[in-house]
């Protein structure tokens, strides 16, 4: 709402810099205006129009030359404001009009010059039955004839990584949980050596798979499975049903990502105020117990940005699991590849697909934690809040609790 | 109080020694709380004092020596601190409220998890407490939401919900702006007539000499003197007592 009527107030209202700002679009009109009619151009058969128009912005272009010189030259004081034409009310809103139809012209450009240029050759290389050679008409002519393949890989890519994230974030808190116990006095010794275990073992899993790169992980788990299935004696179909490239990958790409979290909830975690630790064991909560109802809470919330980072991260690095055959994003670009030999071109389509997929994912990741800080505060209704907290605070509180108390007494 | 006072002391800490490194920090503490026994720690930063009452609940881990609390040693390897803690209450200096959780549930958490109470009944005694330290209007607020002196008497609220016998007070005051400080000193004042049992490390020598029974006097990890507030306040017998609270013997 606000925006709109910011938006509103920037086209109505006259500007001092109507004259400068104006003159850059012009300019782009005019840029558009000489390149080459395409042809799905509609101007094409309207050319004393386009000659006009042409026109305009170049007068545009001299008036703001002029009001330019005639700044320069009375540049003391407020020569300028009193002297110029361009500064009466009248005048500027003129300009505010004329600045009108310039926006206006150069968007007509536009569309005839980019739009239409842009859809022409689409239909000119949806046309073709050969690879055409231009950049751009080759990119359309190869997304046409193999967006199944490219769009398989989209799809495989986001659920790895939308599965493989949210499966690590589970095995994460469990692992985290396992990784911060601390023997309390009152374990009995086989509590004791499980928490000890527990917490080395996570340390261990956290330093071999961080240490390590994700392609040899992939390598090693891919070709450790299919070798045990072997050698339990499914045959080599058998086993591609089971253990297919894509579960492989998934459980790559889950128990790569969940070292990383684990580290970033410890992190989240031991942020947490230890007083509030204290707090719920001075109450004669466990360690489980504090740990369950006050820390983690706290904890995980606290890591929640780092958090969604990850899945952006995995967007990115699923792309190595095409060493072991997942159809992903990547592997489809190569198998593209294969079948045109134009490296830059679909190298730039798998780049471009890459980052729209990780705009959205962590747009969507913000939203979401806005949504989660902010949906805490609802605990309390509004006229609680706004009420309770807003006038009795503080001392004139306390009178009013010794004056119950009085009364009580 | 004093008339109050019964044979068997409620919690008695015996050759109570901790060390934080090579740092001697409590050296055989001896001393003890009756049943109703309002009991305020008084010295000078670092004299220990602190450390001392967070033994008593063993958020530190004293090196040796004993803390009888209903016939267990508290100090004993591998006792069960989770159901003994149950029955003392702790107050921090900083407050400590459970940052996710609002008023009533920082209150009903420990009650329903460890008292196996029902949450009406939980909620009814949160209530109850909340009111008696006249915060009952904010039960629905956010624990981040209150100002300090308010935190301070919901934390009070809170430990007195798991109906302890004994409460452990930590510079209750200290993290607080003069001007509420009344506020929470009232409510400690009038659990003291209730006849809670309470053991108050403090600075506001005005509260030790007015509602307690006993004034423990610390210097350097030790028990310098300890007596009756009278006593104390005005004719202590150490010179370094006499030094510690010469501000406020001239009144």
């Amino acid at each position: 709402m606000e925006r709109l009527s910011k938006l509103k107030q920037f086209i109505l209202s006259d500007h001092r810099y109507v004259l400068l700002g104006t003159s850059v679009v012009a300019a782009i009109g005019i840029w558009f205006s000489m390149q080459k009619r395409s042809a799905m151009s509609f101007l094409r058969g309207a050319y004393a129009l386009e000659v006009v128009m042409y026109w305009i912005l170049i007068a545009w272009l001299a008036i703001s030359a002029v009001a330019l010189v005639w700044k320069l030259t009375h540049w003391e004081g407020d020569a300028y404001q009193r002297t110029s034409p361009f500064t009466k009310p009248a005048a500027k809103r003129i300009l505010r009009y004329g600045s009108y139809v310039v926006w206006a012209i150069t968007a007509v450009l536009f569309v005839d010059r980019a739009v239409m240029g842009f859809l022409s050759i689409v239909s000119q290389s949806l046309a073709q039955d050969k690879n055409p050679s231009d950049f751009l008409s080759s990119i359309v002519y190869m997304l046409d004839k193999s967006y199944d393949i490219i769009g398989r890989g989209i799809l495989t890519t986001v659920g790895l990584s939308v599965f493989g994230t949210l499966i690590a974030f589970f095995l994460a808190i469990l692992l985290v949980f396992i990784r911060i116990q601390e023997v309390d006095r009152c374990d009995n010794d086989f509590v004791r050596f499980c928490k000890r275990f527990g917490c080395e073992f996570a340390k261990a899993y956290s330093t071999i798979v961080r240490g390590t790169p994700m392609m040899v992980q992939a390598m090693l788990i891919y070709f450790a499975g299919f070798g045990v299935l072997r050698n339990s004696g499914m045959s080599v179909s058998e086993i591609g049903r089971v253990w297919s490239t894509f579960v492989a990958g998934l459980v790559t790409i889950s128990l790569n990502s969940t070292a990383y979290m684990m580290e970033v909830l410890r992190g989240g975690i031991e942020a947490v105020d230890p007083g509030q630790n204290e707090a719920a064991r001075s109450l004669g909560l466990s360690q489980w117990q504090a740990m369950i109802k006050v820390v983690f809470p706290q904890g995980i919330k606290n890591a929640i940005p780092a958090l969604s980072n990850e899945l952006v991260v995995n967007i990115k690095d699923s792309s190595v699991l095409s060493v072991i055959g997942v159809f992903d994003l990547m592997f489809a670009t190569k198998t593209v590849v294969g079948i045109y030999f134009k490296q830059i071109e679909l190298y730039v389509v798998a780049a471009f697909c890459y980052l729209c997929l990780t705009m959205v994912a962590s747009w969507l990741l913000g939203k979401f934690a806005k949504h989660l800080s902010v949906e805490p505060q609802p605990l309390m209704s509004v006229s609680d809040a706004t009420t309770t907290v807003g006038t009795v605070a503080g001392t004139g509180s306390s009178e009013y609790s010794l004056d119950k108390k009085k009364a009580r007494k | 109080m004093a008339d109050t006072v019964a044979t068997e002391p409620l919690i008695r800490v015996e050759n109570l020694r901790k060390s934080f490194g090579s740092h001697l920090v409590l050296k055989d503490i001896d001393f003890a709380v009756n049943p109703g026994e309002v009991v305020t720690i008084i010295g000078a930063s670092g004299s220990g004092k602190s450390t001392l009452l967070r033994c008593m609940n063993l958020l530190e881990t004293p090196d040796s020596g004993h803390i009888w609390f209903h016939g267990e040693d508290l100090a004993a390897d591998r006792v069960n601190i989770n159901r003994l803690r149950e029955r003392i209450g702790m107050v921090f200096q900083s407050f400590n409220l459970f940052a996710n959780k609002n008023v009533l549930d920082n209150c009903t958490l420990a009650p329903i998890t460890l008292k196996k109470m029902g949450k009406d009944e939980a909620e009814r005694v949160a209530r109850k407490n909340l009111e008696a330290v006249g915060l009952s209007e904010f039960v629905n607020a956010p624990a981040t939401s209150l100002s300090g002196g308010q935190k301070q008497r919901v934390a009070i609220a809170r430990a007195l919900c798991m109906k302890p016998d004994l409460m452990l007070f930590d510079e209750p005051t200290s993290a607080l702006d003069p001007e509420i400080v009344g506020e929470v000193l009232n409510v400690m004042r009038d659990l003291a007539a209730e006849g809670m049992t309470m053991v108050v490390v403090t600075h506001e020598m005005a509260f030790a000499k007015n509602v307690s029974d006993k004034v423990v006097f610390m210097d350097q990890g030790v028990i310098a003197e300890q007596g009756d507030p009278q006593q104390m306040f005005t004719n202590p017998q150490l010179p370094r007592t006499r030094e510690f609270l010469s501000r406020y013997l001239e009144d």
